[in-house]
C-alpha cells in the first residue's frame, strides 16, 4: 500500500517546526514533509510521486520568496496527481484578491489564519484528511484510529463494508 | 438701417425738433447736398476694410463723419484691448480729439469699406457758413452724441457697480467652493494615509503573527518536553549528555529541507524503530550529534534514552525558535515606534537613512521575494519631519513593489553631492519602468495606474509624496533607471 503524505510550506523554519510538531500525532499513518518554498514543494511532491506514494493533504504559507502559495496551489489544483490533495491556506495575511484565487482556482478547502491553535488546526486537518481517504480508499478501517471516526463509520456503512 | 426711411423725412423741417437728433434723416440730408455741393464731394474720403481712420495717442486734425459702413473702436488699456462696439452711419468719429486738441483717445478702424466726410477744422468752418440749416442738424447730432456719451458713461458707471457686486457674489462663492476642495482634499490625503496605513497593518500583522506563532506553539511544546526530560532525566547516568543536546539545539542552524530529506531516508535504516518525527529531529543533527546518538540505535531497551537525548535537542531547538520569534517582534515593535514617531510642529536634524532603514523593516511582508540593494553613503544630518519622510519612503517602495509584482530588485541609494549643500535618495526598481508619457502626470493627484476598487490607495501617493518634499525644500523627479525599470531622485537642502 503506498503512503499518503502531509506536506508542509513555510518559509520560517520557526514556524514550520511548531507545524510539523502539531501535526506530528498523524505521523504514524502520514508521513509529514516540510519545504521552505514552492520550489522545495515541487521538488518535493515529485519525489512523491517517484517513490509510488501519494499527497493527502498540503498545508501551505501563502507569503513566501518566489512563488506564494497560492500560485503553487492552483498549480497542484491543475496537475492530476495533486487534484485531489486537500489544500489548506495557513497564512497571517493573504489578500482578499489572493484568497479569492485560491477558492476558485485552487478550489481551497481549508483558511486558517495565524497564529492558530493546535486543536484547531489539527481538527481541520484530521477532517481533511478523513474526506481524503473517503474519496480516494476503498479500505478505511485502518483510519479509524486516528481520523474522524463517525464520518469513517458513516462512510463505510454506505459503501456497505458493514 | 440706411433703408428704412422715415414718412416724410426727406427734407430739411424746422418744426420737427426730433429730426435734429436723427442719424439717418442726417446722413440721407448730407447725401443730398453732396449732390450740390462740390466742397462735400471734395471733403468725401472712403476707407476700406481694417485701414485705422484715428490712431490712438496720435493728435487728430480730422473729424470724420460715417456715411456708409460701419467702423470699429478699441481702446488700449494696460495690458488688455477692450472692444468700444461699431459706429453707424450719421456717428462721428475724434469728436473729442477735434474739438479739444487733445491727442486721439480711441483708435478707430474700418470694419468694412466705409464712406465718410472728413472735416478738418478750416473746412469744417467753411460748412458751418455755407450750410447753416444742416449745420444747426449737424450740431443736434454733435450735442446728442455727446449726451448718448454722457449716458453711456453714466450707464458704465451702473454696470461696473452691477459687475462689482456680482464679482463679490462670485467671489464669496469661489471661496466657499476653494474651502470645500481644501475639504476634500484633506479628505482624500487622510484616505490614503489611512490607506497606507491599512497596508502596512496588515503587512505587520504578517510580520508579527509568523514569530508569534512560533512562539506560542514552542512555549506549548517546551513545557511540555521540559516536564518529560526532568523526569525521564533521572534515568540517565550522565545529565552533560542531555545538557550537550540541549544546547546543540540550542545553536542549531536550520538545514536545507531538501538535504534533510535525503538524510531522514538514510537514518531510517539505522534507527529502524524510532518513530518517524524523531527520525526527523535526527536528521537536523550534525555527524558529531549523531555518532553520540549511535550507541542507542540498535538497542530497543535503550531507546528511551534515545528519545530524551532527542527531546533534550528538540527543547534547546523550542527555545532557540522562542529566542530568534522574540527578537524579531521585539525588533519590529521598535522599528514602528521609529517609523510612526509623530514629528512635532518644528522639524528635527535627523539622519534621514535611519528613516529608510525602518520603512525597509516595516515594510517586510511585501520585500520577501525582493531583493534590495541598500547602498545608503554617509550623509549629513537634515533638518526635516521624520514621520512624513518615512510617508515618502513607503509610498516609493510600496509603488515599486507593486509595478514589479512584488519579484525583482530594488535599489536604495543616497549621498551628498560635490558642494556639500545637496543630499540626494534614489528609489529605483528594475519593473517595467514608466513610459515618457506618463512620467509628466505621474505626480498630478488624481493619476494612477493602479485600477479602481483593486488595491489599498487612491493615486494620490505621489501627490502626497511630491507635497511632503516640497515642504523640505526638496524636488522629486523621475527618470528611467539605466538597465531598465522607473528611478525616482529626491534632493534635500542641507541646512547650516
Amino acid at each position: 500500500m503506498s503512503d499518503i503524505y502531509i506536506i508542509c510550506v513555510e518559509d520560517e523554519p520557526q514556524v514550520l517546526d511548531v507545524v510539523i510538531r502539531d501535526l506530528e500525532q498523524l505521523e504514524e499513518f502520514f508521513p509529514i514533509e516540510g519545504a521552505a518554498s514552492a520550489n522545495d514543494a515541487r521538488q518535493l511532491i515529485n519525489e512523491i510521486k517517484e517513490d509510488g506514494n501519494r499527497i493527502g493533504l498540503i498545508l501551505c504559507d501563502h507569503i513566501m520568496p518566489g512563488d506564494k502559495g497560492v500560485d503553487l496551489l492552483v498549480e497542484m489544483q491543475k496537475d492530476e496527481f495533486t487534484q485531489s490533495t486537500r489544500k489548506i491556506l495557513l497564512t497571517g495575511q493573504a489578500g482578499l484578491d489572493d484568497t479569492i484565487q485560491a477558492v476558485n482556482k485552487a478550489r481551497l478547502n481549508q483558511y486558517v489564519s495565524k497564529p492558530w491553535k493546535k486543536e484547531e488546526l489539527l481538527k481541520i486537518v484530521i477532517d481533511e484528511l478523513t474526506d481524503f481517504v473517503i474519496e480516494t480508499e476503498d479500505d478505511l478501517l485502518p483510519y479509524l484510529s486516528v481520523l474522524n471516526q463517525e464520518k469513517l463509520q458513516e462512510a463505510i456503512r454506505s459503501k456497505g463494508y458493514i | 438701417m440706411n433703408s428704412s426711411k422715415k414718412q416724410g423725412s426727406l427734407h430739411l423741417t424746422e418744426e420737427s425738433t426730433r429730426s435734429l437728433y436723427d442719424k439717418e434723416i442726417f446722413v440721407q440730408n448730407i447725401n443730398q447736398l453732396i449732390t450740390e455741393s462740390e466742397l462735400l464731394k471734395s471733403l468725401l474720403k472712403t476707407f476700406e476694410e481694417g485701414e485705422v481712420l484715428l490712431e490712438e495717442g496720435m493728435p487728430n486734425k480730422t473729424l470724420y463723419v460715417v456715411l456708409e459702413g460701419e467702423v470699429s473702436q478699441h481702446k488700449e488699456g494696460e495690458d488688455i484691448t477692450a472692444d468700444i462696439g461699431l459706429l453707424g452711419p450719421g456717428e462721428f468719429c475724434g469728436l473729442l480729439s477735434f474739438q479739444t486738441g487733445e491727442p486721439i483717445f480711441i483708435t478707430i478702424k474700418a470694419q468694412s469699406q466705409v464712406k465718410t466726410l472728413a472735416f478738418d477744422h478750416n473746412n469744417f468752418d467753411l460748412f458751418y457758413t455755407k450750410y447753416p440749416e444742416i449745420s444747426r442738424t449737424l450740431n443736434g447730432l454733435i450735442f446728442s452724441n455727446l449726451a448718448e456719451r454722457y449716458r453711456n458713461m453714466l450707464g458704465l458707471h451702473l454696470e461696473v457697480a452691477k459687475l462689482t457686486r456680482e464679482l463679490e457674489k462670485e467671489k464669496n462663492q469661489l471661496r466657499k467652493t476653494i474651502k470645500e476642495l481644501e475639504r476634500t482634499r484633506n479628505a482624500y490625503i487622510s484616505q490614503e494615509k489611512m490607506a497606507t496605513l491599512g497596508e502596512l497593518t496588515a503587512g505587520l500583522a504578517h510580520e508579527i503573527n509568523n514569530p508569534a506563532s512560533a512562539l506560542l506553539r514552542s512555549v506549548d511544546y517546551l513545557s511540555q518536553n521540559l516536564s518529560q526530560l526532568v523526569e525521564s532525566s533521572a534515568k540517565f547516568p550522565s545529565t552533560t549528555e542531555i545538557r550537550y543536546f540541549f544546547d546543540a539545539g540550542l545553536s542549531r542552524e536550520y538545514a536545507d529541507s531538501i538535504e534533510q530529506r535525503g538524510r531522514m531516508k538514510s537514518l531510517a535504516g539505522v534507527f529502524s524503530h524510532l518513530q518517524r518525527s524523531k527520525i526527523r529531529m535526527v536528521a537536523e543533527m550534525n555527524d558529531d550529534l549523531i555518532e553520540r546518538l549511535m550507541p542507542y540505535s540498535g538497542k530497543k531497551s535503550q531507546q528511551e534514552l534515545l528519545n530524551l537525548l532527542i527531546d533534550a535537542y528538540q527543547s534547546g531547538l523550542f527555545l532557540n525558535g522562542i529566542r530568534l520569534s522574540t527578537s524579531r517582534i521585539e525588533f519590529l515593535v521598535k522599528s514602528l515606534k521609529s517609523y510612526s514617531r509623530q514629528s512635532g510642529k518644528s522639524p528635527e536634524m535627523t539622519d534621514i537613512r535611519n528613516g529608510i532603514r525602518e520603512t525597509l523593516q516595516i515594510l517586510g511582508h511585501r520585500l520577501k521575494s525582493v531583493k534590495v540593494h541598500l547602498n545608503l553613503e554617509e550623509i549629513p544630518l537634515i533638518n526635516c519631519f521624520v514621520g512624513e519622510l518615512n510617508q515618502v519612503w513607503t509610498n516609493l517602495i510600496i509603488n515599486a513593489c507593486d509595478a514589479m509584482n512584488d519579484s525583482g530588485n530594488l535599489y536604495i541609494s543616497c549621498g551628498v553631492n560635490s558642494a556639500n549643500d545637496l543630499v540626494w535618495v534614489k528609489i529605483a526598481d528594475d519593473g517595467p519602468g514608466v513610459p515618457d508619457k506618463i512620467k509628466k502626470k505621474i505626480f498630478q493627484p488624481s493619476f494612477t495606474t493602479k485600477t479602481a476598487g483593486g488595491d489599498f490607495g487612491l493615486g494620490i501617493g505621489l501627490a502626497i509624496t511630491q507635497g511632503v518634499i516640497e515642504k523640505h525644500q526638496g524636488t522629486i523627479s523621475i527618470t528611467d533607471r539605466d538597465g531598465g525599470g522607473a528611478e525616482f531622485l529626491m534632493i534635500f537642502p542641507i541646512d547650516e
